[in-house]
């Protein structure tokens, strides 16, 4: 199974096990972790998403498409190098994700 | 069509559907004040066959959101057919005309949605809006310093600044005439009545030839872009067809359609209703004043409590079961985020307005899933700037008479006519 580590701005650390194929926004929401929003349900249009992934792992994801690269300009915390949109992170068998999300997300 | 006798219990349409005499007091196209009704609605029937409309009224929150999420059970291709069918005489105005235009995207369903709501997002960035965010403030300062010079101190927050400023952003965007926001507004109001209005057919006759012009204007515009370019939306989506995109003309005549409409008739709504509301509580627009930080989390409330569309559409493709309810295949339902907003279930003392809400976000007035608004930042983005420029130049705004206040007829769209206004000098 899939683990996502969510460290969130005060440095509290949620180990979530998520699903093969599903989305780490929604492991998230699902597991009700604080600090993904995700307004749109995972559409590309909201940006509430946003999330900082731990140096080594971020080398790991598949790039990103154009339109999650656009819509990284629409975050509430202006994006930074390691960011990505949880919403497009499909989580694989086996993958360890170490993730922090913003100090807010709107 | 259904006759209401039909419906009567035992009825095809689902046991426990049908809708009592009185209908929980809801008034499908009247929006002053439908709130007392969702509430009864949500209690006590929170799925209701609706005969005199022919859709399935759903008002809970769990229900709503599920169905919005279900895209492959529920299809949005009823998101956009007239609730009154079109009268003969309308309709040869259209056909006349050469009126082809169903919907931008809103309508469209997978694999065909997928595809240009791909193409269309590419257009339409953050980045691409955000650029225009000092020439909205200017807007704004303008507007709103021209009715703050009006001796007799009233105004009307529709008319001196709501009507124009988002019209002004989305014909920028897509490179239209800037000149022509009372056309744009009367093509737009046509929309809203022919497709969601309930109008005889002698009161369709106007609106038709009005949509006649938008959609020919619409076509112009595609025209226009593929002779003479342009840095804006519309010479994007040419130049991504040019470059291979799958997108025709008449589809990128067809978005323009939507987002003509959509891009600012209910972002003129949020911005009234950012005064109406908040100046209706006098306590949290002084919060607001105090702190202009508060106003995000102030527009996702009144996005909550008072969103600009209260209901929307979807049809099931096949037999199912919303909120225990059976619902045969090919059934219309009106899913009335209005109603959901306001879910105790889901929002607690749902029918006050508190600013401070930890979750007004969860609202559902952009909708939810695969269609979620495209334009949500946008709106968002130009409250914002109106409510800063208001609470910093119009501090002592307060309303006038607001019981006076009307609200257009309408299925979907909860528009205030007016919100006037005074202000100390
Ligand atoms: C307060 C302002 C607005 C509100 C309340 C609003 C509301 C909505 C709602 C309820 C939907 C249907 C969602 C669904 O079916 O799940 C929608 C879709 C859409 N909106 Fe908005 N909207 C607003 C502003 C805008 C703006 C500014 C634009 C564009 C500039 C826009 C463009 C669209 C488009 C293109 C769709 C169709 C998306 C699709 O089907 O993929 N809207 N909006
Ligand atoms: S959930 Fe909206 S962009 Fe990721």
């Amino acid at each position: 199974m899939p683990t996502v580590h969510f460290t969130d701005t005060a440095g509290t650390v949620r180990d979530i096990e998520g699903n093969v194929g599903d989305s780490v926004m929604e492991t998230a929401v699902r597991n009700g972790v604080p600090g993904i929003v995700a307004e749109c349900g995972g559409s590309l249009s909201c940006a509430t998403c946003h999330v900082f992934v731990r140096d080594d792992d971020f080398a790991a994801l598949p790039p990103m498409e154009d339109m999650e690269d656009e819509m990284l300009y629409g975050t509430a915390v202006d994006r930074e190098d390691n960011s990505r949109l949880s919403c497009q992170l499909r989580l694989h068998e086996g993958q360890e994700l170490h993730v922090t999300t913003p100090e807010t997300q709107v | 069509m259904s006759s209401p006798a039909e419906n009567a219990p035992g009825c095809p349409f689902g046991h426990g559907a049908e809708a009592p005499a009185g209908h929980h007091g809801y008034e499908p196209f009247q929006m002053k004040d439908p709130f007392p009704a969702y509430a009864e609605m949500r209690a006590e029937q929170p799925l209701m066959f609706d005969e005199r409309i022919n859709y399935y009224v759903a008002t809970r929150y769990d229900d709503i959101k599920a169905v919005f999420d279900d895209w492959e059970t529920f299809s949005s291709e009823n998101a956009q057919a007239p609730v009154r069918e079109r009268g003969e005489a309308a309709k040869k105005i259209m056909l006349d005309g050469g009126f082809t235009a169903y919907s931008g995207l809103s309508a469209r369903v997978p694999p065909e949605h997928t595809r240009m709501r791909a193409i269309v997002q590419k257009a339409f960035t953050p980045r691409r809006y955000k650029a225009l965010e000092p020439a909205i403030r200017e807007n704004v300062v303008t507007r709103l310093e021209t009715m703050l010079a009006r001796p007799g101190r009233d105004g009307d927050m529709v008319r001196d600044l709501a009507y124009d400023i988002p019209t002004i952003t989305i014909l920028t965007l897509i490179g239209a005439d800037t000149s022509k926001i009372d056309t744009y507004k009367r093509w737009s109001d046509s929309r809203a009545a022919m497709t969601w209005g309930n109008l005889s057919d002698e009161e369709q006759v106007p609106h038709a030839h009005n949509l006649v012009e938008y959609w020919q204007e619409c076509l112009h515009l595609v025209g226009a872009a593929k002779e003479s370019g342009g840095d804006n939306l519309t010479a994007d989506l040419v130049q991504a067809q040019a470059e291979g995109a799958a997108i025709s003309d008449h589809e990128i005549a067809s978005v323009l359609y939507s987002l003509l409409f959509a891009g600012h008739e209910t972002t003129t709504t949020l911005i009234s209703n950012c005064v109406r509301v908040l100046l209706a509580h006098p306590a949290q627009w002084g919060q607001v004043v105090a702190d202009p930080k508060k106003i995000p989390a102030a527009i996702d409330e009144i996005l909550r409590y008072s969103g600009s569309i209260v209901g929307w559409r979807r049809k099931a493709l096949r037999d199912t079961t919303v909120g225990g309810v059976d619902i045969p295949q090919g059934a219309g339902l009106l899913l009335l985020m209005g109603s959901a907003n306001r879910d105790e279930a889901r929002f607690e003392d749902g029918e006050a307005f508190d600013i401070s809400r930890p979750n007004a976000r969860e609202h559902l007035s952009f909708g939810f899933g695969i269609h979620y608004c495209l334009g949500n930042m946008l709106a968002k983005l130009q409250a914002k700037i109106a409510l800063e420029e208001i609470v910093r130049l119009a501090p002592t705004l307060q309303l006038v008479a607001p019981e006076s206040i009307t609200f257009r007829e309408n299925l979907s769209f909860r528009v205030p006519e007016t919100v006037p206004v005074t202000w100390e000098s």
